[in-house]
């Protein structure tokens, strides 16, 4: 019985593996001995080439910086703003905390396409329309209900007795929230910063809606731009940019497992 | 010495009701970054996309009341029909294909000596976004491209098959590939249901004989409900906003046989400039979206409330 279930295994994952075979073997073609009727079959090795140009011919390196800086900042934000927020509701017991917390964790019920046309006129007339600030407000509008979620059932499992211990000593709300509890959630905020980045890195919707330019766009839109322009001709270097664009997040999700599967239990994704 | 002897306890009142009271005062100002952020960049959009649903409106002049004609045309425009169509057939195949194979592989893995390894190869197209699955299976699918020629190599037929050339063949690939990238995810979903499982019940159902399929069935299956119910909520809501990989690698053709109601949603609005018609399919896709959330965000705030 181990043994069937061995080899099921091993056989459905070797056809799992096959695409991502074909990513990296395609992916490192020079582009003059990439021969679209040998796909499956090595043919030297020129995946940093190929990199590069992709990085050079769909800007890939402007569009790098910027998404880079919304998969930081924006989690970031996202955390901190969450975090208050159940702070105010679990420790410093906001006065019907539980429908401040509905109405927060509520924004994220509703796909994106609903608020994709409003974003986009609102974003037009108030000159936030391709601009770096305009695309880290959105992300972190959109991170901050998962955050509180997270952050409000966090707090939940810590004692009274140290907020009140806190308070006996002299510290102020805000310093007791900044020095007491942010520290005190380092692995929950780790997590949620984790899944958020995530999401920010491999949003396609938001930045082709919101933004056009090379220093604006964020990856995902940049990378279809490459498949559209570049799709026949030089295949392995749209393959590159796929595998270039992967490489953080596949990097980021083997080394925190745990936490990915903990946020798909709370419904994130 | 009565004074001495009565204000411990008065200070220890004062100091335990203190934190509440000032607490309770201050609390809004914590509470107001994230309820102002998604007021305004959520909740204000939602309000405006749903009013413009019920209008004409190219996004310059002002909206004109229209009641429900949008809604009229989503069901007899035939592109939108299509679209709808598609994107059931998105609904149907996100809610087979993926969760099969997740329990599947879970179940598999489950125990087995090396589980966390034998699930990787699962795992790994989780981490990869829906752009780059689209990327890589337009590669994969190509006409007479690394499917055609494997299948060839085989002997199997439909080596020569233009996988994406017509619907609803191109949508049911699209939906395999996405199965490629979501199986595993729901995998893992399995494992931490089956993590939950108490040992002993199980242990004596093994020793009284029952194994394999017979034990998956009915010690097993019946103790995954919560969790299947989690996947299948999940799925739902996933293949109803699917876009990123059909606009990869089809943007909803050849003409529009590939269209999902998310892609029409944005090619109405920003291609055609018919805000309207692209409110009322976000309006139409929300509200569906809201009722398969029920099924498990009522077992999720269940839970947290519980809590807390």
């Amino acid at each position: 019985m181990s043994r069937v279930k061995t080899a099921v295994l091993v056989v459905l994952g070797l056809i799992w593996l096959a695409p991502v075979y074909l990513l990296v073997v395609n992916a490192s073609k020079p582009i003059d001995s990439y021969d679209a009727k040998t796909v499956w079959k090595p043919a030297g090795f020129s995946l940093f080439t190929n990199f590069g140009d992709a990085w050079s011919k769909a800007s890939l390196g402007d569009t790098l910086v910027a998404t880079t800086m919304y998969s930081v900042i924006a989690p970031v934000l996202a955390v901190l703003i969450g975090a208050a927020a159940g702070y105010a509701i679990v420790v410093l017991r906001l006065k019907r905390g539980f429908l401040w917390f509905v109405f927060i964790f509520g924004g994220t019920i509703f796909p994106l396409q609903m608020i994709l046309m409003p974003l986009f006129s609102g974003y037009a007339n108030s000159g936030l329309y391709d601009t770096r600030a305009g695309m880290i407000i959105v992300y972190t509008a959109i991170s901050v209900p998962f955050s509180a979620f997270v952050m409000r059932n966090f707090f939940t499992g810590i004692a009274r007795s140290v907020f009140e211990a806190a308070v006996v000593d002299g510290g102020g709300l805000f310093r007791i929230f900044r020095s007491i509890y942010l520290p005190m959630a380092g692995a929950a905020l780790a997590a949620i910063f984790i899944l958020q980045a995530t999401f920010v890195w491999n949003d396609l919707l938001l930045g082709l809606t919101l933004s056009q330019s090379d220093s604006v766009r964020p990856i995902m839109p940049a990378l279809t731009g490459l498949q559209s322009t570049y799709g026949g001709a030089a295949l392995p270097t749209v393959l590159a940019g796929g595998l270039l664009v992967s490489l953080p997040t596949v990097i980021l999700f083997l080394a925190a497992q745990r936490f990915f599967s903990r946020g798909l239990a709370l419904g994130q994704f | 010495m009565t004074s001495t002897i009565e204000r411990p306890p008065v200070k220890v009142r004062a100091s335990s009701q203190r934190p509440d009271r000032t607490g309770a005062r201050m609390a809004p100002l914590f509470g107001l970054p994230a309820a102002a952020v998604v007021a305004l960049l959520l909740y204000l959009p939602f309000l405006w996309t749903t009013y413009v649903s019920f209008t004409q409106y190219d996004g310059l002049a002002s909206p004109a009341w229209s009641g429900l004609a949008n809604y009229k045309a989503m069901f007899s425009d035939p592109d939108l029909v299509g679209a709808l169509v598609n994107t059931l057939l998105w609904v149907v195949g996100m809610v087979t294909l993926p969760v099969a194979l997740g329990l599947l592989v879970a179940v598999l893995t489950y125990g087995h000596k090396w589980g966390t390894w034998l699930r990787l190869p699962f795992l790994l197209p989780y981490a990869i976004s829906g752009v780059a699955v689209g990327v890589i299976w337009g590669f994969v699918l190509q006409p007479d491209g690394a499917l055609g020629q494997a299948l060839g190599f085989f002997g199997l037929p439909g080596a020569h098959t233009g996988w994406l050339q017509a619907g609803p063949g191109n949508t049911l690939m699209m939906i395999v590939a996405v199965t490629w990238q979501a199986a595993g995810v729901n995998a893992l979903l399995f494992v931490v249901g089956l993590q939950s499982i108490p040992a002993e019940p199980l242990e004596a159902a093994k020793l009284d004989g029952a194994e394999g399929f017979s034990l998956f069935r009915h010690h097993l299956w019946p103790q995954l409900r919560p969790i299947t119910t989690v996947v299948i909520g999940l799925s739902i809501v996933g293949s109803l906003k699917t876009f990123d990989v059909v606009w990869v690698m089809t943007q909803g053709g050849p003409g529009t046989s590939s269209e999902t109601l998310a892609l029409s949603m944005y090619k109405e609005t920003f291609v055609l400039n018919d805000y309207g018609q692209g409110a009322a399919i976000a309006l139409f896709l929300s509200l569906v979206t809201f009722a398969a959330s029920i099924l498990y965000l009522r077992y999720q705030l269940g839970e947290s409330r519980e809590q807390g």
